[in-house]
Parts: structure tokens; C-alpha cells; sequence
């Protein structure tokens, strides 16, 4: 029986980890990435976007319309002309959700693309939520928010006050109407770096050059990105690890309140390729899941971490339950084998002051996990094994 | 913690509910720019569905283990109510017509909706106070710590909870954080926006606005660690004034003298039923802890005993003869600071409040 439940629990496995590397897309050569008609010749994969699970916030209402989350399949495609780089998303999506300016409580449509930070190593690459110490990411947003102004007002007070405050009427009235309607910034598309969770600022010099788009259809959403591929903060080629995330307003996404894809490589059409990467990307790892997770049992991940779903909830580690959809194996094994090479500064430590998930210690911050270098090579192989199958199914 | 903690008390036997704070507040504050719907101060009856609507069953601060709870946003329409406008425009025209001047949306709710009704049955037993609110700067505060971007942060010259807003990215965590749901999201800047105790006018030597417009000269203002402060005679040194729900366990930084005085229940025939007392004690020790029974003994006793002897100095610091006995905002310490952060020091606009640890001057009588 044993034996049994063995071989269906590893062919269960097999079956899901089939899912889990994702396809090189390859960034087809055009002569201009912003000429519509190019995108014609653009070589669409799928790619799936887990919903992000590792730590949980304090919204109830939207707790309870994300609990349960599945995956979603999106389709991507890039193209390069040699001197940007052009994305194109589509996924599914019933609702198009728009942020008001009039309400307190809803949420717009999004999506953002991550890029890491210069860099050619296939590995460590930054840790998927938003980078880790000396590993940067840029992130580029693009949110379905119609209007928002500025809190100065763009330095134009007057502007600020309401109309029935300005004392005018009539034409007078209408002019201010407009002049206010004209200082609203009527796209949301934001650039950010960020070395972490919780470190991410918005480039706000103007030094991040980038044009991203969402337009709606019954289908759902059909978003486009272009950018340098180098400038002041990432210098792409070969071989270029992105991530998408996106968001879906009407279950109050949000933040980590998403969907986001492992890193997924895509090659530049016409360049050399950067093969280790490519393979750390699209190839499932080694290692016997069966026997990882009953490592991991035996190792006592769940007295920190909530590893499966039908796991207690815990404050103290990040909850594993989707970390085989975004996570790279390479991350997975790294966080094993030296768990203070990426701590992220991560939720505010004072939400939960009684479960310090890392000291400071010498201005660093110290992993309060313990250190599992002394696994042999093969039980860590099949812990990573068994940590990449964990993942959300797809709705 | 920050070095120093400024704070309010607030004696909730004076205040009449007049709402000269909440519109100090907002005419400085709030009557912009996305904010209209904000009351970063606001005066609710109590008991009463308060503002926003039931706010104290809407999460957020701490449980006894200190984790945050989780919390949820209120809706604009249905729990702080849209404020309303008028098409002034309409009356314009020359025709006077009545029928054409209407609010732009039809109220169904807002901020004192059930001003005034409390709770019981008139004339026997009715009864309501006054519980005047604004942020309260909490030493823990449930929305810093249910931020992810660190945009919220607590002074470290006096404790004053601000929100960055270059960080904030408009989650509204915070609002789910805050127990007394005092953070508000604003829709037309997509950030979230507090009060601000009034910083700019205390590093200036004047109160904050609903301090200082205050009719009722209910609120006193000061530092904790300043023992010749208001306040610190109040918290400390009396143990008269409370924190509203510390249980939430966010250790607030505004506090209340309860509301000892109400008048004697009548019976069936209109009779006083004598030594009996409208306001019962329970919702007191709901709000202000258990800790409010010893403040009401020792209001009572100081009461009693500035009738028989005339001297009690605790009456006097609540009875508040001069508006300059009130505030002690330490405008040397302030003028400290920006010296050492290298700002713009600025002088005293008014020289009436600047007393404190740090600033021996000050005080005119």
C-alpha cells in the first residue's frame, strides 16, 4: 500500500512538474518594436501566474475573495528591434475594473513586468517578490486607473479648493472645471527599483523610459510594455529573465494581492543566448518530490512555514504554498542551504512582534531559520523537487 | 518609540458637541482635494453608530499575542457617507426656482447621522455624551505596522503618525490596520491621509487647530515626559485621563477625563430616583478600560474636595482659566530640532503656548 501511495504521490507529482518549468519565449527582430503591425510576427507562449501566497494581509474582505486562489494562464509574447524591447500579456479576465476617483474602497485591473537588475548570472537571480538585498529588480506598472492627481496638486493650490469654494460661476466655473480636469494624470504607469519587499521606490526622474498599455476586451485584458533594453538600470541581452504579475480589481488586487509568473526567459532574437539560464529556467529539477516531502516533514519545515494548504497558517516563516509556481529552484535550494542570503525585509516586523522572522545583526539581517547545510546533496535535491510541486491549481 | 511623545487629553465633561473642532479641522484640513469626505477630527454621540459607521467592529489593531488583526475598509457610500453638494449655479439665473437647486447626490448617510439620540428611553432614562476623536498617534500604531512600503512612519522629535506620500501606493492596509479607522483613503490622489496633529502650527508655537478653536477648552496638549505639562499631570501624576479601547493595543497617545457628571434617572412618574446615574459605568469601562473606575473616584473626591476646601490643583487644571494654561508646545525643543535636521528654524507666531521641558519663557497671565 505503501508502495502504492508512493508511486501515485510521485506520478501526481511528475504530472504537476510538467507545468512547472516555463517555455523560452523568444523576443522576435523587428525593425521597430512600436510599430503595431509588427506584432504580427510575434511567437506567443503560455506562461501561468500564481497567486501570491507567501505572506498574508490584514484586509479581511479581500482575504476571504482571495482565499482558495487559483493560477491563471496568461499569453506572451515579446519582440526586440535592438534598441527596446516591446512585451505583449493577455489573460483572462470577466471584469474590467477601474479604480474611481470617488470611491474608498475599489480597486483597478493591472499589470506589471519585472526585470532584473543588470545582471548575467543564471543564478541566484533576484528573489521573485520585488529583488533582495544586492540583487535589484525594475518593475514597470501599469494600472487601469483613469484619473489621479498629484498631492501638491502639481504645486497649483488654487486648483485644489472646491468648485463651489472658487466663488465663480458660469463660464468662469466651467474654465476651472476644465483646468482641473486637465491637471489629473489620466495614466498610471509607474517605474520602480527595488531591492526587496518593501524597498520598492518609484523612479521619478524621468531616467526610466517606458510606454505600457491595457486595453479590454471580452476576452479580458491585452497589455503591452516597451522599454530600452539598457538604460541607467538594466542592460538587456541574450538572454533576458522577466516577470509578469497581474492583478484583478474586482477580488481587490492589490500589491501582493496577485497573480505572478517564476521568472521566464526570453531570448533576443539575433543574439547569443545565455544557455545556463535558459536551462535553470525551463528545466524541472532533479530530485524525488516523494521523498522531499517526507524530508521535509522530518526536518520540521511546517513548525514555521505553512508548506501545503491544509497547513496551519504561521507568522513566522513565508507560507510555501505557491512557492513552486514563482519561485526558481536555484532560490528554493540557496534558501535552504543559507536561509539569511535572502530575507526580505518582508512585512513589518511589528505586525507580528512575537515571531521574529529575522535579528539585525551587524546591520544585516539574520534568517531565524535554521541553517540546513548539513542535508546531503540528494535530500535537498528532493526537498527542492517537492517545494517546486507546490503550487495553486489553474482555474 | 519615539524619543519624545506629544499628546491630547480631552475632559469629556466639558465638551458640548458644538463641532467648532471638526470644523477647525476642515476648513484647515479637509475641505479639498479628495478629502471632503475625511473628518480627521470628529465629534460622534455615544452611544451611536459613530464615524465611520461602527467603526469598532471593523478590526485592525492587536491581540493579546500582538498580532495585527485583520481589518476592513469602509465604504464611502455606505459607512462615512458621500458628502454632498449643491448646484449653487441653478439660483443664478435670475429665476429663483426651488425645484431646480438639489444636493448633487441624494444623502443617505454621513458623519453624525444620529447626532444626538443615544440610547434609552425618554424621560427616564435616556442618555448620551460627546466623544470627540482624532488620530491618536499611537505608540503602536496598527496602520505603520500593516503598511508594506513603509510609507507610514512615527516621528522620532514627538510621535506624530505621518504618512509619506512619495511611498504610500494607496493598498489601504492601513485602514484595515487602524482600529479607530482615523486613516482615511483619499480617491483623487490614490494615497491614504491622516490627521497630522496640526505639526506645522505646534513647531510654530500654536495648538492644533481643534485644540485650539475648542470652545469647551476641553483639550489640553503637551509632552508626556514634560512633568509640568497638562497632560502629564492628567495621565500621569492623577491617572485621570484614559485611553480610548486600549485593548486594541495600539497604546494611544489621545486621552479622556470620562464623563463622571450625568443627571439622576427618573421613574415612571417623572420622579427623580434619587443616587442614580443615567450613564452607566459599564460602556464606560468598555471604552476607557478598567482603570475608569479609579479616575471617577478620584475626579469625585477632587470634586468634593475643592468644594469644602477650594483647593484642588487637579480642578484647576480642567477648569482651564487661561487659554495659555492649556498648551505647552516646547518651542525651544522644536527649534532644537530643526537645528540639528538643519531645517529652517522658524519663530514663534505666537508666544501665548511655547513653555515646556525645553523652553523656560513663555506663558503671558
Amino acid at each position: 500500500m505503501k508502495k502504492l501511495l508512493t508511486t501515485i504521490l510521485s506520478l501526481g507529482v511528475a504530472a504537476s512538474a510538467a507545468l512547472a518549468a516555463e517555455p523560452a519565449i523568444t523576443a522576435v527582430k523587428v525593425a521597430n518594436v512600436n510599430d503595431a503591425a509588427a506584432w504580427s510576427k510575434a511567437k506567443f507562449q503560455t506562461i501561468t501566474l500564481y497567486p501570491q501566497t507567501a505572506i498574508e494581509f490584514n484586509d479581511k474582505k479581500a482575504n476571504e475573495l482571495t482565499a482558495n486562489a487559483k493560477a491563471k494562464k496568461a499569453e506572451v509574447a515579446a519582440l526586440h528591434d535592438g534598441k527596446n524591447i516591446a512585451l505583449m500579456v493577455k489573460w483572462a479576465d470577466k471584469t474590467r475594473d477601474l479604480q474611481q476617483c470617488t470611491s474608498s474602497d475599489n480597486y483597478s485591473d493591472g499589470f506589471a513586468v519585472q526585470f532584473a537588475g543588470a545582471t548575467k548570472k543564471a543564478q541566484p537571480l533576484p528573489y521573485i517578490g520585488m529583488g533582495s538585498n544586492g540583487r535589484p529588480v525594475v518593475v514597470h506598472l501599469q494600472k487601469a486607473t483613469p484619473k489621479v492627481y498629484e498631492p501638491n496638486g502639481n504645486k497649483n493650490v488654487a486648483y485644489q479648493i472646491n468648485r463651489q469654494q472658487t466663488g465663480v460661476f458660469g463660464k468662469e466655473l466651467a474654465d476651472f472645471d476644465a483646468k482641473v480636469a486637465s491637471l489629473a494624470n489620466t495614466d498610471y504607469e509607474k517605474v520602480f527599483v527595488g531591492e526587496g519587499f518593501r524597498t520598492l521606490t518609484e523612479i521619478k526622474d524621468g531616467s526610466a523610459k517606458s510606454n505600457a498599455t491595457m486595453t479590454f476586451s471580452p476576452a479580458g485584458w491585452n497589455a503591452t510594455l516597451v522599454r530600452p533594453l539598457k538604460d541607467a538600470y538594466v542592460n538587456l541581452n541574450g538572454t533576458v529573465p522577466v516577470s509578469v504579475a497581474v492583478w484583478d480589481g474586482s477580488k481587490m488586487g492589490r500589491n501582493g494581492l496577485k497573480n505572478l509568473s517564476a521568472w521566464v526567459a526570453i531570448n533576443l532574437e539575433g543574439q547569443k543566448a545565455n544557455a545556463a539560464m535558459v536551462s535553470e529556467l525551463t528545466t524541472d529539477p532533479k530530485g524525488d518530490a516523494a521523498k522531499g516531502k517526507e524530508a521535509a516533514m522530518m526536518n520540521g519545515c511546517n513548525g514555521c512555514h505553512q508548506v501545503e494548504a491544509t497547513d496551519p497558517k504561521s507568522f513566522m516563516g513565508p507560507a510555501l504554498t505557491n512557492v513552486g509556481g514563482y519561485s526558481t529552484a536555484a532560490y528554493l535550494r540557496e534558501s535552504i542551504l543559507n536561509p539569511s542570503a535572502v530575507v526580505v525585509p518582508g512585512y513589518n516586523r511589528n505586525a507580528h512582534a512575537n515571531t521574529p522572522w529575522y535579528n539585525i545583526e551587524n546591520g544585516k539581517r539574520v534568517s531565524t531559520m535554521t541553517d540546513y547545510s548539513f542535508l546531503d546533496k540528494e535530500t535537498v535535491d528532493n526537498i527542492v523537487a517537492y517545494l517546486k510541486s507546490l503550487k495553486a491549481e489553474v482555474e | 518609540m519615539s524619543k519624545r511623545q506629544l499628546a491630547m487629553v480631552m475632559d469629556l465633561n466639558k465638551c458640548i458637541g458644538c463641532q467648532t473642532c471638526t470644523v477647525a479641522c476642515k476648513t484647515q484640513w479637509t475641505n479639498r482635494n479628495g478629502r471632503e469626505y475625511m473628518y480627521w477630527n470628529n465629534v460622534e454621540t455615544y452611544p451611536g453608530t459613530g464615524y465611520p459607521k461602527n467603526w469598532m467592529e471593523l478590526g485592525g489593531g492587536f491581540d493579546a499575542a500582538g498580532d495585527l488583526q485583520p481589518g476592513v475598509i469602509p465604504n464611502l457610500e455606505a459607512d462615512y457617507g458621500v458628502p454632498w453638494d449643491y448646484n449653487y449655479e441653478s439660483l443664478m439665473g435670475g429665476q429663483a426656482d426651488s425645484n431646480n437647486f438639489h444636493p448633487h447626490v441624494s444623502p443617505t448617510w454621513g458623519p453624525n447621522w444620529d447626532e444626538d439620540e443615544g440610547t434609552g428611553v425618554f424621560p427616564q432614562d435616556n442618555y448620551f455624551f460627546y466623544l470627540p476623536r482624532i488620530c491618536n498617534h499611537c505608540t503602536n500604531p496598527g496602520c505603520l505596522s500593516a503598511c508594506p512600503r513603509d510609507a507610514i512612519f512615527k516621528r522620532e522629535e514627538d510621535g506624530v503618525v505621518l504618512v509619506d506620500l512619495d511611498r504610500c501606493q494607496g493598498y489601504r492596509y492601513c485602514i484595515a490596520g487602524c482600529p479607530y479607522k482615523k486613516i482615511y483613503f483619499n480617491p483623487k490622489i490614490s494615497k491614504s491621509e491622516k490627521c497630522i496633529l496640526c505639526f506645522p502650527r505646534i513647531e510654530q508655537g500654536l495648538p492644533p487647530a481643534c485644540a485650539q478653536q475648542c470652545v469647551g477648552r476641553i483639550r489640553f496638549v503637551g509632552f508626556l515626559d514634560d512633568e509640568e505639562s497638562q497632560v502629564y499631570k492628567l495621565v500621569h501624576k492623577y491617572k485621570v485621563a484614559l485611553g480610548l479601547r486600549s485593548d486594541y493595543g495600539t497604546q494611544p497617545n489621545v486621552y479622556y477625563i470620562p464623563p463622571t457628571e450625568s443627571p439622576a434617572k427618573f421613574d415612571a412618574e417623572g420622579k427623580i430616583i434619587e443616587g442614580s446615574t443615567r450613564l452607566p459605568v459599564e460602556e464606560l469601562e468598555k471604552l476607557f478600560g478598567p482603570a475608569v473606575h479609579d479616575a471617577i473616584k478620584t475626579l469625585k473626591a477632587e470634586m468634593q474636595k475643592r468644594k469644602e476646601t477650594g483647593v484642588s490643583e487637579l480642578m484647576d487644571l480642567l477648569i482651564a482659566y487661561q487659554h495659555s494654561d492649556m498648551f505647552r508646545l516646547d518651542n525651544n525643543y522644536y527649534q532644537q530640532v530643526a537645528k540639528e535636521n538643519k531645517r529652517n528654524p522658524l519663530a514663534p507666531v505666537d508666544t501665548r503656548y511655547i513653555a515646556g521641558k525645553f523652553t523656560k519663557a513663555g506663558g503671558h497671565h
